[in-house]
Order: C-alpha cells, then structure tokens, then sequence
C-alpha cells in the first residue's frame, strides 16, 4: 500500500509528498514505479494526484466516483444508448395534438411497451436527465481532479533530470560523444530551438518543450461543455424561453400569447418554382421557391388581454419575415413556420334574380362575417334571419354550426316584396357552389327556388379573404450562452488534438549523452522531430529506434 | 457553357482516375512481393504515382463540384446524391492530408475502393439538380454540411486504417476460442462491405437493362374532419419484386429469371409506402452480396480476411493504429464544429430552435457521443490497438447509419429522397 | 490543495450539482403545468369581458360568491345540449347567490346572437375573443365547466357534457362548500 511509503525523501535530498511515483525535483522513480523496468507511467509527472485516505468517507466515495474515467465513459455509452431508443418512433414532442394511444395504433404491442416505459418521451424523460446531470457532474469533477495537479507539475519542472528519469521515458536515447559537453549541449540546443522549442538549459542539461497550452485543451473543453449544460438549464427560468405558434391572416393583427406583443400581417407572398425550374421527376408539383410575412410587431399599451375592449397598440417593428429570416425584437423572435393559402370566402356581391320576370337587381354586398340584416333589392326587402358559418345538419335533423370556422356559409333570408305573403317567405343561400349541390338548397327552398335565385354573376364579385400565415414566436434567453459554451469546448478541443505538449530532457556527463522525451499525444511525430534535432546536430538515428516501447507486443 | 455537362464528365473522369489510384496502389503494396525488386523502393515509387493518381482523381472531382455548384446556382449538397459524393470527395481529402503526414501507400489501398463505394452508392440516388426550399437556403447549410462530411470523412480514413489494423493482426492460424471468434466478426465486417457493394451492382444492372415493376396501394385515412380518405399510391420499383408492398396490386410487372409475380408481401407492420420496395432493395442487396462474397471466396479459397492478411505483412500495426487514431483526432473537432455547432446556428434560424431531438440530429449526437467515448478510452494504454480497431469499425457503422439509415428508415425533418 | 480546503470545494461542488441537478430531474417528474388550473387551485382571472349587451365583467366582480363558469360553442352540440338545464338549475339557486358563467368560444356576433334567439337563457353569457380566455384556462376539449366555491378556489372541472342531474349534483356540492 502506498500508505506504507513515510519516508518519501528522494536521494537528490527533495521531499515529495506521500504517492509521489516520480521525484518532483529529479524525476527519479520512487515507490513502486522504482520496482518496475517498464516505461514509466508519466501522467501528471508523476505527481501525487489524490491523497487517498485509509477510510474514504461517503463525500469521497462519491467524488472518486465521478472523478473516473471509466465512469465518464459508461455513462457516456449509457447515454448514447438512451438516444438511441428514442429514435425508434416518433417522439411526443412531433405532434401538435399528442394522442397517447398513437404508438399502440400505430405500431402494435411494441408501440405499447414503448409508451409506456416512457420511451415516447425519451429527452424530457427523468432518467435521461439525470444522465445529462450525471455527465455535467463528471465533467466538473474529472476536471477539477486533475487540472490543479496538472498545473502544478508543470509549473515547477525542474532541467536536470535523473538518468532513471531519461532511461526509462518511452522515447528514450544514449550515445557516446566525441568533443566538449558545452559544446554538444549548444549544438543541441540550437537544433531544438530550431524546431521552434523553447529551450531551458542548466549547464550540460536541458529542457526543451512546447506547445503546453495544448495541454489545457481538454480542461478548456469541459468548462465550454459545461457552460453549455447550464445554459440549456436556464432556459427553465421563468421569462427566459417561449415557444409559441400564431395564425395571423392577411390584415389581421393577433396577441402573441404570454407577452404584451401583437403581430400584424400586411401582406403575405409565396412564389413556386416555375415547371422549367425543376428536373422532369418533379414537374407539376408545388415546390415553394420562397415565402415571405411583411410583418409589423406592436406593443400593448392598454387593456392588453381584454377581450371586450380594444387593445391600445404601439407599433415598435417591420420586418419581411422569410423562413431563414425570423423578425427579432428585444429577444423576441418571430419565424415563418408555415401557410395556407386555401382560399376562404370574406365577401359576395351576387344578384337577386326573378326568374319570373327574368329582373335581376343588386349585386349586394354580402360580407361573410358581418352581413347587413337587411336588403333593399328592387321591389323585394331581403331580410337576414340568421347566418351559419359552418353549416352541417346536426342529429335531430336541425341546421347548426359544424365549428366556428368559415368553412361552408350559409344565409337564411326572409324575402317579402310583390306576389309574397306579408310575412314573407324564407329563401336559403349558399354562396359557394359545392355547398350549394351537398346541401340541397334547390330541395331546401322548394317552391321559392322556382321563382327566385340569389347567385353570383362575375368572378370580380368575389372576395377572398387573404392567406394565413404560420409563425413561431420564440424567446430563448439562454441562446448566447449555448453557443458560447460550444463554441469553447470546440477552442479546447482545437486547442488538444491539434496540437501536441512536448518535450525532451537531457543532459551530457562526461561524453555521455543522455536524452528521454515525452508527449502526450503523437509519439510518431515526436519521435521524427527528435530524430531530426539529433541528425541536425550530427547524430544519425532512425525514429523508431528511439521507441523504448509501452506497447503490449 | 453548359456547367452541369462538364460537372458530369467530371465525375466520370474523378471515378476513373480513383479507380486507376487504387489499382497502381495495389500494385505498389504486392509489388513488393515480385521478383528482382527491392520491396522498400519498389513501395515508395508506385506509392508515389498511385498518389499522383489519386490527386488528380481529387481535382476532377472538386471540379464536378465547383461546376455543378455553377450550373445549379446552390452548393450541391441538398440531396443523397449531392451529399454522398460530398463525402467520397471529403474522404480522399482526408486521405490525402493522412498520406502526407505519414506516407503509407497501404492505406491507399484501403482507402481508395472506399471512396469509390461511396460514390458509386450515391450514383444509385436521383442525380438532377433539385431547387431548393427555402429552408435550405442559407450559409450556414454550406458550412454545416460540408463540415459534417469532412469531419465524417476523417472518421472513414480511421476505419479504413482500423480494418488494416484488424486484418493484419489478425492471427488466422490461431484455432483458439476467441481467436476464431474475432475472424469470424471480421470476416462479417468484410461481408457487409461486399452487400454494399452488391446492392449498388444490382441497381445499376437491373438499371441498365431498363426493369420497371410498378404496384398500386390504397391507403384508407381518416382526415382531420372526421371524413374517410381513400388515397391510391403508385410505387415503383426498379429491382425486380421479390417483396411487394403491403396490401397492394401489380399494376405492371416485367417478368425476371420467369418469375411475373412477386412471392411475399411486406409486413403491415412496416411504416410507409414506400416500406415494401425498400424490404425488397434490402432482400436483393443481401442475395447478390452473398453470391458475390460467395465468388470471392472461392477464388480465394480460404476467408477473405486471412486472404488479405499477407498483403499487410511488413506493416507495424502500431503505425496502423497511430494513423487511426490521428484520423479520428483530427476529424472529431471537424465533426463538432460541422455536424454539431454549424447543425445548432442553422437549425436556429431555420426552424427556431438549435436542437429539437429530431432523429438525424440524434444520431449525429449519438456519432459524437460514441468518437467521444472512443477518444476517452484511448486515454488507457489497454485500449490501444485492437479494441481500438474494432470501436473504429463500429464509430463509422454509426456514421453510416445516421446517414443513410436515419434518412430512409426513420422520418422527419431532414428526410432525403430514396431508392 | 490542503486537506481542508479541498473537503470545503468537495462539499460545495456536490452540494451544487445536488441542487441544479435536483431542479432539473425534478422538473421532469412534476410536468410544469403551474399555469393549468387545477382542482384546490386558483381559477385564471380574467377582466372587462363584455357580455351581450356589451357590459364589462370581471372575475373579480363576483369575489366571495359561488361560480359555475362553462365554455361553450353553438357549434358543439354536447355544449348546446346542456344549456336549458344548466338555466333551470341557475334559476332554482340564483337567489342564494350561485353565479353562472357561459363564455363563449370566441364566436362573432352573428353567430353568438342568432344562436341565443332560440333559446331564453337567464345567466351572464360572455364573449371570448381570440380564444384568450380559453387558453388561460387551457382548454382541451368544449364542453368544459370549472366549478369555484365562495372561498375562490376550484372545486371542481368537468370535461364533457352533464346530464341535469350531473349538474344539480354539483351545484349543491358548490352551494354547501
């Protein structure tokens, strides 16, 4: 047990504190690593890392749980596994209108289980966060446990290093030189500084290294991640995330749920490709080329959420709204998410004809939604006794509204005039042809159908009421922060892979040169760059001659 | 100037020269072998003209690239097509920066037939140029998917390097339990490469000879009104039916090896219209991979691993393994920055939300998390080499996976088109 | 790192990742629906909704006082189908203070009017516009009724549909709370 080890003073008179594997000062192996011919394991140079106690209390057990690797790892290969799963079917969150006995319709017994183990929401689900957290926690404490004694080591390295020290590094070389060791040390460290080294030297040793910074790239990466997790966190924070959906039809302006906004539609445009814009496989069908909201947003200044009186508004932004190309307002996002241009009826201008006397007069303006009560057309009043918007005929055989869209209008007119009793004769109209022949009309007015017909002349008498345009309203207060976060785990991982920390010991005594180098990743290159140095200096070697192993043959 | 024309023979001339590539690198690495030549010399030379080839391979194809991007007026990347010959185009680039770096003429042996694979498997795909909806036209597509395909094309080169890896190392002669067990997975890693291989032959012979079968599906919905909808769909298959789609008719049939009518029908329970003629694509895939595995193994008159295995002898498979790993290293910040931080800005603005767990942004998370883990292990010396090796075989089965696999089995946002 | 300070950043490290780790498992497990109304809870108010005639009614206005409030359509038959009883039972309890309001979904003038004409209805009938009550209460499907006794809370929702027994039932248990 490395407990054992008290007396932990190196021969070179340096004391280490307890677990140290490699002398702070000379590098010499101590302890167990000093039993051992094998390369030596140079993770944080040797430093003691963690003071391990005989009992490690529950605190502890934790920390070092989440301070392994391995445990990183699993959890790691958990989580992918996890997301997996979800992809299987359709997640939850893909339906505007969630049915839960979807999976079951839909995919059997399998659907089944999947619903209800959860797997339909598999991202909002409590076990994939606690994943998520799990990560987040291994993050901090990995780091942490590593980075300060990391930097410690670093920070203090000492030039002259023990010949175990050199021998025993996985890049290792030793030969006899002819000339002065000064000499040789200049010559050396010429050719290393040559390689853009930064060279230290102590008398006839030397410590040549570069590149350390990359070895902050993995700590560096883990803080991006983590700011990265927090900040997806505190998009929870009440105020700091909306995600809505509003219908806002040309002309119109709408109340922007869960804020003081309206938007308001001036206009909406959709352009198709044209047949000669699109390969053979593709002609006929409506591709939008482009599709564009000129939008104005408003502030609600007074009676905002009442629904009897008018909301005072205050207009504070224009913007064309295209799907790439949200309108923004003081974090308030507004993007084109969709349409639909199916064409509903807002007004008719048609004529009241006698077929009689073949006299037709009007045309009159019949507004879908706000029709006059009444019509002076000729020697005939038309009287509006009541609108559908939706007609359907109902169980008991009644007419009433299917929903409260303008779907399929409906008038029921009282005619009186000339040859009418006086209190007139009913007449019904349906301004569209279609529902004109489902429902009958012809049938329904019976012997007025004979003498009268209300119909619409010219297409120009007909008006349409303008598209409607789908837009997601969205805040997201957090966003800066989730791309700061990535965007500094991407710098850390540049910063590691890119680059590698490495660096080479030596020292001459008497014509023996003695040399060891170390990297943390890459050692082919390592090794063809000291073996470069060393040619340049005049000694021939072959790169894979300096490798001293560490590999398991 | 007609762009789209030249883009093609472009393309042509990119496969030849690939083609060419990888037979001057074979060439190179068993040339070794022939008499009166002094193997070391003999490697570096052909080693040096196959990379002239594949060079020039390289530069037709930016040039198909370059011009189709001309002729469309978008940067071709918004279809499986696009895409994948994207990717065949990243992985010689990446090859091309790993060859520099470490001058080995048997990874172009490798890496070259799995450039073409890719390219000719984006060949089977729609070729014409297709406008595009608006939510693709932005910036952040181009530097998204162009990222995505360069990070996952240094993933590609470590596979390549990770199968050289498994071939050479593995021990054929060793009867052992768990040695027998390693060639037998190897050998199927070497399987499934020859079904990608025969899917992409049979498409194109049944292609060139001009085979059509069409059927008929109704579909009974229920709109949101509450109405019945009876919608007919026609689906055409360009392989002959062995499976045909779900409660369907044949409306035409061409007969094959006399078969007129098909002899299964896809299960219900597969989702789509288009469900039975991708079964019946998978069925054929898997016959003429096997027939094709099957020749090949004849001639070879033992596994085809442990008939590879001699043409890596003289390789140390620690460089393998270094090369692997320096692929993934390389490639994995390309695959952060690409797949993953370009897919958030896009998506953003786009859609108005940097993540929404729709499938492929899953699976690209799902890639990144596994080269993730990959790089973790390698952290610990006893995950060098061979285990290694085979996570790099299964990080690009991922790969593949979330990008063809999510595209036409799972649905959604980001659905390309089939076959 | 002594021993000590390295316990204090243990503790405190831990303590955190407890609390945001806490709050975001937790979040999962109680899906935030903190703006529904619920049963014990509080009814979302609304001000200067106008009636028929074009008066202003808030929730507020009827404080301390026993609330049916009922969601209607002339397009939802089940809604239609329940009105006439919900009127007599209205009348049987008005003089004890039982308020009754019918807000309807955010229907035109036309509709809402001619609708009315066919029946003779004695409670306030309110007029939502732009469905913005409706989603304050986060409607799923029409009828829906709340229930709110004299101390403001809700005692009761109904989704669906009553029978006039159903809502004689419930409106004693409202008069008694």
């Amino acid at each position: 047990m490395a407990a054992l080890f008290e007396n932990t003073k190196c021969e070179c008179g340096h004391q280490n504190p307890p677990d140290t594997t490699l002398c702070e000062s000379c590098g010499k192996p101590l302890g167990e690593e000093a039993l051992s011919n094998r390369p030596l394991e140079m993770r944080y140079d040797g430093v003691a890392r963690r003071s391990q106690k005989a009992n490690p209390n529950l605190i502890d057990r934790i920390w070092n749980f989440f301070s392994s690797v391995k445990v990183s790892v699993v959890l790691i290969v958990i989580t992918l596994i996890g997301a997996m799963l979800g992809t299987i079917y359709p997640q939850e969150n893909t339906f505007i209108n969630f049915d839960p006995a979807y999976y079951e319709e839909n995919y059997g017994l399998a659907g089944k289980i999947y619903y209800a183990l959860g797997l339909s929401h598999t991202y909002e689900s409590w076990w994939f966060i606690t994943l998520l957290v799990m990560i987040g926690a291994s993050l901090v404490i990995c780091s942490l446990d590593r980075v300060l004694p990391l930097y410690r080591a670093l920070n203090k390295q000492q030039i002259r290093k023990h010949l175990q020290f050199l021998t025993r590094q996985r890049v290792t070389y030793a030969a006899d030189l002819e000339g002065g060791d000064e000499e040789w040390t200049r010559k050396l460290a010429e050719q290393l500084r040559k390689k853009r080294f930064r060279v230290a030297a102590e008398q006839t040793a030397l410590l040549a290294e570069k590149n350390r910074f990359s070895r902050w790239g993995p700590y560096i990466n883990h803080i991006g991640l983590i700011i990265f997790l927090l900040a997806v966190l505190a998009r929870a924070i009440p105020g700091w995330q909306l995600d809505e959906y509003v219908a806002v039809r040309e002309g119109e302006a709408v109340p922007i749920p869960e804020t003081n906004y309206y938007v308001k539609n001036i206009d909406f445009e959709v352009e198709y490709y044209s047949d000669d814009e699109m390969p053979d496989r593709l002609k006929g069908t409506m591709r939008p080329k482009r599709f564009e909201t000129k939008a104005e947003l408003y502030v609600c200044e007074a009676n905002c959420g009442s629904t009897a009186l008018e909301p005072v508004l205050r207009k504070v932004k224009t913007h064309d709204i295209l799907v790439n190309d949200p309108l923004e307002y003081k974090g308030l996002k507004l993007y084109q998410f969709d349409y639909d241009t199916t064409p509903r009826l807002k007004a008719v201008r048609p004529v009241l004809m006698d077929l009689k006397s073949g006299e037709s007069y009007g045309p009159f303006e019949l507004s879908i939604l706000e029709p006059e009560s009444e019509y002076e057309l000729g020697p005939y009043r038309l009287k509006l006794i009541t609108r559908f918007l939706d007609f359907t005929v109902n169980a008991n055989g009644e007419p009433a509204n299917l929903s409260s869209q303008p779907n399929a209008p409906a008038f029921l007119f009282l005619i009186q005039g000339p040859d009418l009793p006086a209190e007139g004769e009913t007449f019904f109209y349906f301004p569209i042809q279609t529902d004109r022949e489902r429902f009958g009309q012809d049938l329904i007015n019976g012997e007025m159908a004979e003498r009268f017909d209300i119909r619409v002349t010219d297409m120009a008498n007909v008006e349409f009421a303008g598209d409607v345009s789908y837009l997601n309203v969205r805040v997201d207060r957090a966003l800066p922060f989730v791309f700061v976060g990535a965007f500094i785990s991407l710098i850390g991982l540049v910063m590691g892979f890119y680059w590698q920390h490495r660096r080479v010991w030596l020292r001459i005594d008497d014509g023996r040169l003695t040399l060891g180098a170390h990297t943390n990743k890459n050692w082919y290159g390592l090794r063809a760059e000291v073996a470069a140095a060393l040619r340049g200096a005049g000694l021939d070697v072959d790169p894979k001659s300096l490798d001293n192993g560490g590999k398991k043959e | 100037m007609n762009w789209l024309s030249i883009s093609s023979g472009a393309f042509i001339t990119a496969f030849a020269l690939y083609c060419v590539a990888f037979l001057l690198y074979v060439i190179a690495v068993i040339g070794r072998k022939w008499k009166n030549r002094e193997p070391e010399g003999h490697l570096r030379k052909w080693g040096r003209i196959a990379f002239v080839f594949s060079s020039l391979g390289l530069a037709a194809h930016l040039v198909f690239f370059f011009t189709r991007w001309a002729g469309a007026g978008h940067i071709p990347t918004s279809n499986m097509y696009e895409f994948l010959t994207l990717l065949g185009m990243a992985i010689m680039i990446a090859f091309t920066i790993l060859f520099a770096i470490y001058r080995s003429p048997l990874l172009g042996m490798f890496a070259l037939p799995l450039t073409v694979l890719i390219i000719a498997y984006a060949a089977v795909f729609p070729q014409e140029v297709q406008p595009l909806v608006p939510s693709l036209q932005s910036n952040w597509l181009r530097l998204h998917v162009t990222g995505a395909a360069l990070g996952e094309a240094f993933f590609a080169v470590g596979f390549a390097a990770g199968l050289m890896y498994l071939l050479r190392v593995t021990d054929y002669n060793d009867k052992s339990a768990s040695a027998r067990r390693s060639q037998r997975w190897l050998e199927f890693s070497l399987y499934v490469l020859i079904v990608v291989a025969g899917f992409i032959i049979t498409v194109f012979a049944f292609r060139g000879a001009g085979y059509e079968a069409s059927f008929v599906q109704e579909n009974l919905s229920i709109d949101a009104r509450g109405n019945e909808q009876l919608t007919t769909q026609t689906v055409e298959y360009q392989l002959p039916p062995i499976v045909k789609p779900h409660d369907s008719e044949p409306v035409s049939v061409q007969p094959f090896l006399g078969l007129d009518r098909p002899l299964f029908e896809a299960p219900g329970w597969m989702n789509g219209v288009n469900a039975g003629r991708k079964l019946n694509t998978v069925i054929w895939s898997v016959i003429s991979g096997t027939i094709l595995y099957g020749l090949l193994r004849l001639l070879a008159r033992k596994p085809l691993g442990a008939a590879i295995h001699p043409l890596l002898d003289g390789i140390d498979p620690d460089d393998l393994d270094e090369i692997s790993y320096r692929a993934i290293a390389i490639g994995f910040p390309i695959f952060t920055l690409g797949g993953l931080i370009f897919a958030m800005i896009w998506a953003e603005q786009a859609w108005g939300r940097f993540w929404g767990w729709d499938p492929k942004e899953v699976w690209a998370l799902i890639t990144w998390l596994f080269y993730s883990a990959y790089l973790h292990l390698r952290l610990s010396r006893g995950w060098h080499g061979l285990k290694s090796s085979w996570l790099s075989v299964i990080g690009f089965l991922i790969v593949m996976f979330t990008l063809i696999g999510v595209n036409l089995i799972i649905a959604g946002l980001h659905s390309y088109a089939g076959v | 790192m002594k021993g000590r300070e390295r316990k204090i950043i243990q503790y405190v490290i831990l303590i955190g990742i407890l609390l945001l780790g806490g709050y975001a498992v937790g979040k999962t497990l109680f899906v935030s629906d903190d703006d529904k109304p619920k049963i014990g809870g509080r009814p979302p108010s609304f001000e200067n909704v106008a009636d028929i005639e074009g008066n202003l009614h808030s929730l507020d206005d009827y404080k301390g006082k026993p609330v049916v409030i009922n969601f209607w359509g002339s397009f939802c038959p089940p809604c239609v189908a329940e009105m006439p009883a919900i009127d007599r039972q209205y009348l049987k309890y008005r003089d004890q203070g039982l308020v009754v309001l019918a807000i309807n979904l955010s229907e035109d003038d036309i509709t809402v009017r001619d609708f009315l004409k066919r029946f003779d209805l004695h409670y306030t009938i309110l007029r939502d516009k732009n469905r913005m009550i409706e989603k304050k209460y986060a409607l799923r499907s029409y009828p829906t009724t709340f229930f709110i006794s004299r101390d403001g809370r809700i005692q009761d929702i109904k989704v669906g549909g009553m029978t006039e027994e159903d809502i004689e039932q419930r409106i004693l248990k409202l008069m008694e709370a």
